[in-house]
């Protein structure tokens, strides 16, 4: 993909909402102290919120 | 995005609130300190993976810098006091947030369109409220 200044894309991109999390469930990722994380975990038994941040803040 | 000002709401409400963020287990370390988050869940993903598979978008430059979008980052800086904090990582990944009941499905979205597009918190609380309820 084509892509100009500070990595901005060139065409205009759509969202594309998942139904389903499960190509999430599996990637696991570290937290702040090092720790891995599988994400199916965050759901299994309670409703989790994934907020996905621009930037710290 | 200011979601995790409102923590203790979503444990009130039986949710579990994450944040994941580009850059590394440091910059997470850094996040929490700066903003007194003892207790959140920070995760990273410097690779960029799940922003992909949650459908989140790259901006265009418009979409980062078009004077729309500058004017309403103004407002909030000034009506709310709120200053945008560091970028790490790709600077035109844009975020979002995704409710995902128990099970895996991913009940309510809201994914940025641009750089000034966040969900007010009420919604998320109330889509989660309703994800609560199913489980």
């Amino acid at each position: 993909m084509a892509r100009v200044g500070l990595g901005a894309a060139v065409k205009r991109q759509s969202t594309r909402p998942p139904e389903r999390a499960d190509e999430l469930a599996d990637v696991v990722l570290q937290d702040h102290t090092g720790a891995e994380v599988r994400l199916g975990d965050l759901w299994r038994d309670q409703p989790a919120v994934l907020v996905f941040l621009r930037h710290y803040g | 995005m200011q979601l995790h000002r409102d923590k203790e709401k979503f444990d009130e409400a039986g949710a579990r609130l994450v944040l994941i963020g580009q850059g590394t287990p440091r910059h997470a370390e850094h996040f929490i300190e700066d903003y007194g988050l003892d207790g959140m869940q920070v995760l990273v993903d410097p690779d960029r993976r799940t922003y992909k598979a949650a459908g989140t978008k790259v901006a265009t430059m418009s979409e980062l810098f078009s004077p729309r979008i500058v004017a309403k980052a103004a407002k909030i800086t000034a009506t709310q006091r709120l200053v945008q904090g560091r970028t790490q990582g790709h600077a035109a990944q844009l975020g979002g947030v995704l409710v995902v009941a128990p099970g895996g499905e991913v009940v309510w979205t809201h994914l940025a369109e641009d750089a000034s597009d966040n969900p007010p918190n009420e919604a998320v609380l109330e889509a989660v409220h309703a994800a609560a309820e199913r489980a």
